[in-house]
C-alpha cells in the first residue's frame, strides 16, 4: 500500500521503478524536435502514460502532445499567496493590537488600511515561495542519478539529441510491442535500459 | 494611381477622415460590413441622449454632471486606446498587430469627443464651483480665499485653452497614426513603421502629461478644494484598463460577424485578458495608494473627499467599486479558461465598461449630490454617449481592412503563441 503510493508519486515525477530483472525502460532517439512531438503524441495515443521526453531545449506544444494537464504549480502559488495574506493580517493585528499596543497620534491600534502593504508584500513573498517549493516538490529535482545516464547515446541530450523514454513500469509496456511501436514512429535507434544495483556486488 | 489614400469630404471628418479602403483588404482582413453593429448602438445612443435632454429642462445641474460622467467614460476608452497604439509602436510589438487597427479606429473618436465636449463648456457654471465670479471677489459674501489662490490656474479662459490643447493634441496624434497606418494598407512603404515609432515617442510624452492634466481639469476640479497628485495616474489606470476590454470586445463582435477568421486567436485573447487582469491590479494599487496616504496623513482638506464618498449611501458605491472593479474581476480573470475564451472575455469586457462608467460616476457625482444614487438622467446620458461613441467606432472600423495588413509583423502576429 505504502509502496504503491511511493511508486505512484515517483512516477508523477518521472522516477520509475525498474522491473524485477532490472529493466528500466526503452529509450528511443528521434531526429528533431518536430518528430519528438509527433512521437510523444503517438505514444500517448497508444495508451502509454509512464513515458517522458528529453531535449536540449524546451519544445513548444510538448505538454499538449504528451497529454499532460495544467501544471499544479499555480495552485501551490495560490495557496502560498492566501497563506501570506492571512499571515500579514495576523502579524499586523497581533503585534499592533495584542502584544504591544501603542497610541500613535490617536490612530487605532489595528486598522486594515496601513496593514494592506504588509499583507500585500507577504502575499507576493509567500506566493513566490509557494511556486518554488511546489515546483521542487512535484518535479523530482534535483536528481543526481538517473538510470537514463547508463545509455551512452543519451549524453547528446544536452547537445543535439531528442529522446523519448518509455518506463518498464507502464501497464502497456512489453519489450517486443513497445520496440515495434517506437520504430514504427520513426525512432533512429531503440535501446533497452537497465537500472542495476551495482553496489550489491 | 489607384493605390493612394483619399481624404473624405470635410463633413465626414468627424467620423473618418479617409475614404473607405476596404476593397484593398485581403481575405480574412476584409471588414464584416454588418450594419447592425453600428445602427443598433446609434439608435440606442440617440434615444439615450434624447431622454437626457429632457433631463436638461427638469434639472439643469444634474444634467451637466450626468453628461460629464458619460463623456469622461468615453474619453477614458479613447485615451486608453491611444496609449495602447503608442506603446505597441514604441515597443515594436508583434503580438498586437492583429488588434491594433481596432485601437487605431478607437483613437479617431477624439474629434467626435471634442464636439460632444461643448455642453461641458456651456455647463461650466454648474459643474465647476471655481467658475463662479463671486468666489473670486473679496467683497462678496461667497468669497473663497482658497479658490482665489488657485485663480491663476482655475479660470475660465485658461481652462478652455487647455481643453483645446488636450483635445487638439490627441486629435492630431490620432490623425498622424491613423493616416500612416491606413496608407500602409494600400501602399506598403517600408519607411512607415519607423515614422510611426517617431510619432509615438513624442506622442507618448505628450499624452502622458496631457492625460494627467485633463483629469485634473475635467474631473478633479469639480471639487476644487481637493487635490491629489496621483489622480492623473488613477485616470490613466482606468483608461488603459477599459481600453483593453473594449479592444477584446470589438474583436469578439467582429469574429461573431464572421470577420478576422483565424487571425485573432485564443492566444491574442489570452494576452488581452492578461493585460485586463494586470491593469485590474494596477488600478487597485493606485486607488489604494491614494486612499492610504490620505488616511495616514489625516488632513481635513484631503480626507473630506473620501468622507463624502463614505456616507449618505455613497459607502455602498465605494464598496461596489472595491468588490466589482477589483475583487470579482481579479478572481474571474485569474482563470486561464476565461482569458482564452473570446465569448467569456467579451462578457467580462462589457462588465469593465460598466464599471468604468460607475467609477467615473463615483469620482464626479458625490460633489453634486451628497445623497447617493444614480439619477435617470445619468443613465440616459451614459447610454446615449456610449451608444454614439460605439456606433461611430464600429462604422469607422468597417470602412477599412480590419488589421494593418501590410505591417511587416502581421504574419508573426497571426501565428503568435504565448
Amino acid at each position: 500500500m505504502l509502496n504503491d503510493l511511493r511508486e505512484y508519486i515517483g512516477a508523477s515525477m518521472s522516477i520509475y521503478s525498474p522491473r524485477e530483472d532490472g529493466l528500466y525502460g526503452m529509450l528511443a532517439e528521434f531526429r528533431n524536435p518536430g518528430e519528438l512531438v509527433h512521437a510523444a503524441e503517438a505514444v500517448h495515443k497508444a495508451g502509454y502514460r509512464r513515458f517522458d521526453t528529453h531535449s536540449p531545449f524546451p519544445i513548444h506544444g510538448m505538454d499538449k502532445a504528451m497529454g499532460l494537464g495544467n501544471s499544479l504549480v499555480g495552485a501551490w502559488s495560490l495557496g502560498g499567496g492566501l497563506t501570506g495574506l492571512a499571515a500579514g493580517y495576523l502579524l499586523q493585528w497581533w503585534t499592533g493590537a495584542v502584544d504591544y499596543p501603542m497610541d500613535i497620534s490617536g490612530k487605532p491600534a489595528f486598522a486594515v488600511e496601513p496593514s494592506v502593504p504588509v499583507m500585500f508584500e507577504l502575499t507576493i513573498l509567500f506566493a513566490a515561495l509557494g511556486a518554488v517549493i511546489g515546483m521542487f516538490a512535484m518535479n523530482g529535482l534535483p536528481r543526481p542519478y538517473n538510470p537514463l545516464f547508463n545509455s551512452e547515446r543519451f549524453a547528446s541530450v544536452t547537445d543535439d539529441g531528442f529522446f523519448l523514454h518509455v518506463a518498464a513500469s507502464d501497464k502497456n509496456f512489453d519489450v517486443a510491442s513497445t520496440d515495434e511501436l517506437l520504430r514504427k514512429i520513426g525512432a533512429l535507434s531503440v535501446e533497452k535500459l537497465y537500472d542495476l544495483d551495482d553496489t550489491a556486488e | 494611381m489607384a493605390n493612394t489614400l483619399k481624404s473624405s469630404f470635410v463633413t465626414g471628418w468627424l467620423l473618418d477622415p479617409f475614404q473607405p479602403t476596404e476593397q484593398h483588404a485581403r481575405g480574412p482582413f476584409r471588414p464584416v460590413l454588418n450594419k447592425l453593429l453600428w445602427i443598433v448602438p446609434l439608435m440606442v445612443g440617440i434615444a439615450g441622449l434624447a431622454v437626457a435632454l429632457v433631463g436638461l429642462s427638469v434639472d439643469r445641474e444634474q444634467f451637466f454632471f450626468s453628461y460629464l460622467v458619460g463623456w469622461t467614460t468615453c474619453l477614458t476608452i479613447a485615451l486608453g486606446a491611444l496609449f495602447f497604439v503608442l506603446i505597441q509602436h514604441l515597443t515594436k510589438a508583434r503580438w498586437s498587430v492583429v488588434v491594433r487597427r481596432i485601437a487605431e479606429s478607437l483613437t479617431w473618436s477624439f474629434p467626435l469627443l471634442a464636439l460632444l465636449s461643448l455642453p461641458i463648456f456651456f455647463g461650466m457654471h454648474d459643474l465647476y464651483h471655481w467658475a463662479h465670479h463671486d468666489v473670486m471677489d473679496p467683497s462678496s459674501p461667497h468669497f473663497d480665499p482658497v479658490l482665489k489662490g488657485k485663480e491663476s490656474y482655475l479660470n475660465v479662459p485658461f481652462f478652455i485653452v487647455r481643453a483645446v490643447i488636450y483635445l487638439g493634441g490627441w486629435t492630431l496624434l490620432s490623425f498622424l497614426l491613423y493616416r500612416t497606418s491606413l496608407r500602409q494598407d494600400v501602399d506598403a512603404d517600408p519607411s512607415i513603421p519607423a515614422r510611426q515609432r517617431k510619432i509615438s515617442a513624442i506622442g507618448l510624452a505628450f499624452t502622458a502629461v496631457s492625460t494627467a492634466f485633463a483629469s485634473y481639469d475635467f474631473v478633479m476640479s469639480t471639487d476644487p478644494h481637493w487635490f491629489s497628485t496621483i489622480f492623473g495616474v488613477y485616470f490613466f489606470a482606468a483608461s488603459f484598463w477599459t481600453a483593453h476590454a473594449v479592444i477584446a470586445l470589438a474583436a469578439v463582435l467582429l469574429q461573431k460577424s464572421n470577420g478576422l477568421n483565424g487571425v485573432v486567436t485564443e492566444e491574442h485573447y489570452h494576452d488581452l485578458g492578461k493585460l485586463m487582469f494586470g491593469f485590474t491590479v494596477f488600478w487597485t494599487y493606485i486607488a489604494f495608494s491614494q486612499y492610504m496616504l490620505i488616511w495616514y496623513g489625516n488632513l481635513p482638506e484631503e480626507t473630506l473627499w473620501y468622507r463624502e464618498r463614505l456616507e449618505h449611501g455613497w459607502q455602498t458605491h465605494s464598496a461596489i467599486l472595491l468588490l466589482f472593479h477589483f475583487v470579482v474581476p481579479f478572481w474571474v480573470l485569474l482563470a486561464r479558461t476565461v482569458k482564452r475564451n473570446g465569448t467569456l472575455l467579451a462578457g467580462v469586457a462589457i462588465w469593465f465598461v460598466l464599471m468604468d462608467w460607475f467609477d467615473m460616476h463615483w469620482l464626479i457625482m458625490p460633489t453634486h449630490s451628497p445623497e447617493a444614487g444614480i439619477s435617470w438622467i445619468t443613465l440616459a446620458a451614459g447610454i446615449g454617449l456610449l451608444g454614439i461613441f460605439f456606433s461611430a467606432f464600429m462604422y469607422r472600423l468597417n470602412r477599412h481592412s480590419l488589421v494593418p495588413q501590410n505591417d511587416p509583423n502581421i504574419a508573426k502576429s497571426i501565428v503568435f503563441a504565448t
